[in-house]
């Protein structure tokens, strides 16, 4: 009984806690972060003021955002208008609930037994994290209608649409890792790298290019912002949203941008494992902890992400779904037939 | 599709006020669109949020404290504003300036049109969503500001002409400050060409949208780079040169499909030529006085005269009515560049999408203190 | 050939162009200056706040008449003094207002001016002027001009009555006369 308790109940509860609050954080530094690395391409010094070199800017925003004013339209669906940010907050939240961050571990001792500092690995992870973020889509969509906004619902249609179009192409990439790792579980999915020898970008490097693409235009960043296109939109779907309810909304952008980049890092990059796991003298590699690991490749991903927003020039609407029916869903399909073969030829 | 078919439901046309509070109207443009979907049916822009009777304001002026007004048009070129009122002034008085007073006169213009692009550049690439290029652009600009602080004190609203001539001597070292940047100047329309000429996106969002055709263009009166993006070779400079453009050697560069791209690369070989321009008359500058013998108080015969200089937006024109002996104009008319390419507006967006509209009002680079005057 | 325009679309060159100009960007030193602390010094023809010396003033309203907008104010009156045994005719400046915040920094006014060196002059590198009660704190009056009462100096910059004069903002002696 008191095993279970433990077991079923203080674990997991200590073990969400962490993650969450751990999560938040880093969501609320990539904000930071994208400043930043945005102002250094830019030519100029991003926030420093707040805090030693503007270390505590999103602990500020924070504050602000928490502290403002929160204005709902007079004409607004007032019941959806409050469900809207809660809808994409916490589907992009849940889905950290299958990431696995680092595989068992005794915290160097601390613990009497191996635990997985992750919530959970379902057998269907995968699908469950598909699944969940397509939830998100809703938060958007409600929210540009119910603010009875004209630009608010433009913004949210173009949502629809993009978000329908850009799902196919992304399945069928992670059919391709599927095809490679044979499970749905994103921890199989790493131990099946460790067990190939390889990393699976290297047999599924356009898979890894179209799973990307997908996730910056799931996730509504530049050059697929379309949404929110301010210059065209002013803000899109969130227009008139302010306070907290619009952080939950900027928030959920970056949790969403961190779940496509531990997806991206666990099926193509090997998740938790050093590189080269399988080289005997690259050993010295394994002093650094696995989540490091895990850490410093998710963020390469959400680097690429802010290198693509200031460079690039959005697309329009029209072209966004050509580039998604005409060219990925196209070259997806044949990935998976190249993938496939390779499979069938290596593994017979 | 076949023939029209009846439709399930009610349609209706959505009507949508795009601005006057607009990240992307450029001020104060207010564009009612009628809208099916995404698709523009019918644009009309709708202009005065900005309207300071400065026509009027002219009426009560003497004619050389006008020239601060004429800063106030198009606020992010006010060079080629004050070389317009002079160059008009001059041609009513029948003044001739002085060799070196030109040459400065083109070299503040010339580097007043870089500054205007190079805002043109940086606003029309944010709204297509590339934030980058605005600050390499403004970086640039804020040099050209500086080198317009050196030279007669203020950085947007110049007030560096006057009847006559120029009111200041170049000051020490501006020269060499000059021709260091405009050397170094072409390297960076490389390096924002690397960011967007090539570039897919940016390919896609301007081949093709705005198109207006030479015979159009000319029709509603187009100048500057959107008619020349059309493909005919009009500029003031060339076909009616003024200050000392006939000593000068440059090139118009002109594009063929008149659209949005065509207007950009445009725009991109201004800046280049007018780097040029600037280069030249830094080496010829002439020796002598910046101002010719202009009496105190301007009596002016009876007249009407209109003259136009090139501005970065196309053709800026004065046109002054004046009373005999009158220290002041009776009538001034402007005729800004901005307000008649705007006019295009409704046609050029026909048919296209919302997003389109912002990259057409982009391209067509309006100034609404100009439009509204 | 359409195959290879097919993989050239594939393999975008012309993104990586724009990545490779901000990626190096982003290594490069930036321009931000950091305002409070760091300044960029104006030029020295800068248009700032005026600078105003009753003494030279001769009351000739040039500046008066230069100004587009009409907004310096004068009032003076005559006064008598006999010299050698001549009447004299003198113009004291009973008042000299500048509503500053109307100004539009033309710099017609100084143009104006015939004294040597220039009564008036905007040649002052000053330039936070920013209040909270326009009406008041930014119209001028001839005290206030000289001594810029609630205006922020620019560093090393010091008021008219403190002995500044047009070109030589720190108001320094520089051995011989000042010079405009």
């Amino acid at each position: 009984m008191h095993a279970a308790l433990i077991q079923f109940i203080v674990i997991p509860v200590v073990k969400i806690a962490v993650i969450l609050g751990v999560v938040l954080l880093v969501v609320a530094y990539l904000t930071f972060a994208e400043r930043k690395i945005l102002a250094y391409m830019q030519v100029r010094l991003g926030p420093n003021r707040v805090g030693p070199k503007g270390w505590l800017q999103p602990i500020a925003d924070g504050l602000k955002l928490f502290v403002k004013e929160d204005l709902i339209p007079a004409k607004a669906e007032k019941a959806v208008f409050l469900l809207a940010p809660a809808m994409i907050m916490i589907p992009a939240l849940l889905a950290f609930s299958v990431i696995p961050f680092a595989p068992a571990t005794k915290l160097f001792g601390l613990l009497p037994k191996a635990i997985p500092p992750y919530v959970t690995d379902i057998n269907i992870a995968l699908l469950f994290v598909l699944g969940i973020s397509s939830i998100g889509v809703y938060g958007i969509i409600l929210g540009g209608w119910s603010s009875n906004n004209k630009f608010s619902l433009m913004g949210g249609l173009r949502s629809a649409a993009q978000m329908v179009s850009y799902e196919v192409p992304m399945g069928f990439a992670i059919i391709a890792v599927l095809l490679m790792a044979r499970s749905l579980s994103l921890v199989q999915i790493v131990k099946a790298q460790q067990a190939a020898h390889l990393w699976f970008f290297v047999p599924g490097i356009l898979a890894l290019g179209i799973y990307f693409i997908c996730g910056v235009a799931e996730t509504n960043r530049n050059p697929f912002d379309l949404p929110e296109a301010e210059s065209e939109l002013v803000a899109g779907f969130h227009t008139e949203y302010s306070g907290m309810k619009f952080a939950f909304f900027f928030l959920a952008e970056y949790t969403n941008m961190l779940v496509v980049s531990s997806l991206a890092t666990i099926m193509f990059f090997g998740g938790w494992l050093r590189p080269f796991p399988n080289v005997a003298w690259l050993s010295f590699l394994g002093v650094v902890p696995p989540v490091i690991w895990f850490a410093v490749k998710v963020a390469g991903f959400i680097f690429v992400y802010m290198w693509f927003r200031g460079t690039f020039p959005r697309y329009r609407f029209d072209q966004l779904m050509q580039v998604g029916w005409k060219w990925l869903i196209p070259l997806s399909l044949a990935n998976l037939v190249i993938v496939g073969a390779g499979v069938l030829l290596v593994k017979g | 599709m076949g023939g029209p078919l009846e439709p399930l439901f009610d349609v209706e046309e959505m009507e949508l006020s795009f601005g006057p509070q607009h990240p992307s109207t450029h001020g104060v443009l207010r564009v009612m669109l009628k809208l099916d979907g995404e698709k523009i049916m019918d644009a009309k822009p709708i202009i005065g949020y900005l309207h300071r009777g400065t026509e009027k304001l002219f009426e009560t002026e003497p004619f050389p404290q006008c020239i601060p007004h004429t800063d106030r048009l198009d606020y992010v070129a006010s060079a080629t504003n004050n070389q317009g009122f002079v160059v008009t002034m001059e041609k009513l008085l029948g003044i001739t300036i002085p060799p070196r007073a030109a040459y400065i006169r083109m070299i503040l213009a010339e580097l007043g049109r870089i500054s205007s692009h190079l805002v043109w550049l940086a606003t029309h690439a944010i709204d297509l969503g590339a934030i980058t290029p605005f600050f390499y652009n403004f970086r640039e600009r804020e040099e050209i500001l500086d080198l317009f602080e050196a030279y007669c004190g203020a950085r947007l609203t110049l007030n560096t002409m006057r009847i006559g001539g120029v009111p200041f001597e170049l000051p020490d070292g501006w020269v060499d400050r000059c021709s260091d940047f405009i050397d170094r100047f072409p390297a960076h329309v490389d390096e924002y060409e690397q960011l967007l000429t090539e570039n897919r996106i940016w390919k896609r969002r301007t081949v093709g949208v705005g198109v207006i055709s030479a015979e159009e263009a000319i029709e509603m009166g187009l100048t500057g780079p959107p008619l020349r993006g059309s493909g005919v070779k009009w500029d003031i400079r060339k076909v009616f040169p003024y200050d000392h453009y006939d000593e000068i050697d440059f090139e118009i560069p002109v594009g063929t499909n008149g659209d949005t791209y065509d207007r950009y690369l445009v725009r991109l070989q201004e800046m280049r030529q007018s780097a040029r321009i600037v280069r030249q008359c830094l080496d010829k500058l002439p020796d002598g006085p910046v101002i010719a013998k202009v009496p105190k108080v301007l009596r002016a015969p009876e007249g009407m005269v209109y003259a136009s200089v090139e501005a970065p937006k196309g053709e800026l024109g004065y046109f002054i009515v004046t009373t005999p002996k009158g220290t002041k104009p009776y009538r001034c008319h402007v005729r800004p560049p901005s307000f008649i390419n705007l006019q295009a507006l409704p046609e050029m967006v026909q048919g296209l999408l919302v997003a389109d509209l912002v990259a057409v009002i982009g391209t067509l680079d309006i100034v609404l203190g100009e439009i509204d005057r | 050939m359409a195959v290879a325009q097919f993989f050239s679309k594939l393999i975008p060159t012309d993104l990586f162009a724009g990545l490779r100009v901000t990626g190096g960007y982003f290594f490069k030193k930036k321009e931000t200056v950091q305002f409070p602390e760091q300044r960029k010094e104006p030029a020295d023809r800068f248009r700032g706040l005026f600078g105003y010396d009753v003494n030279r003033c001769i009351d000739c309203h040039l500046c008066a008449r230069a100004c587009p907008i009409n907004i310096i104010f004068i009032r003076d009156h005559a006064e008598y003094e006999e010299i050698d045994g001549k009447k004299k005719k003198k113009l004291i400046v009973d008042r000299y207002d500048i509503d500053v915040k109307r100004c539009m920094f033309c710099g017609l006014c100084q143009e104006a001016c015939p004294t040597e060196p220039k009564s008036i002059w905007l040649t002052t590198k000053t330039y936070e002027g920013a209040n909270y009660e326009r009406n008041e704190t930014l119209y001028f009056t001839k005290e206030r001009l000289m001594s810029w009462d609630g205006i922020r100096a620019y560093p090393g910059v010091v008021p008219p009555d403190h002995g500044h004069a047009p070109g030589n903002p720190t108001g320094a002696k520089t051995g011989g006369g000042e010079a405009a």
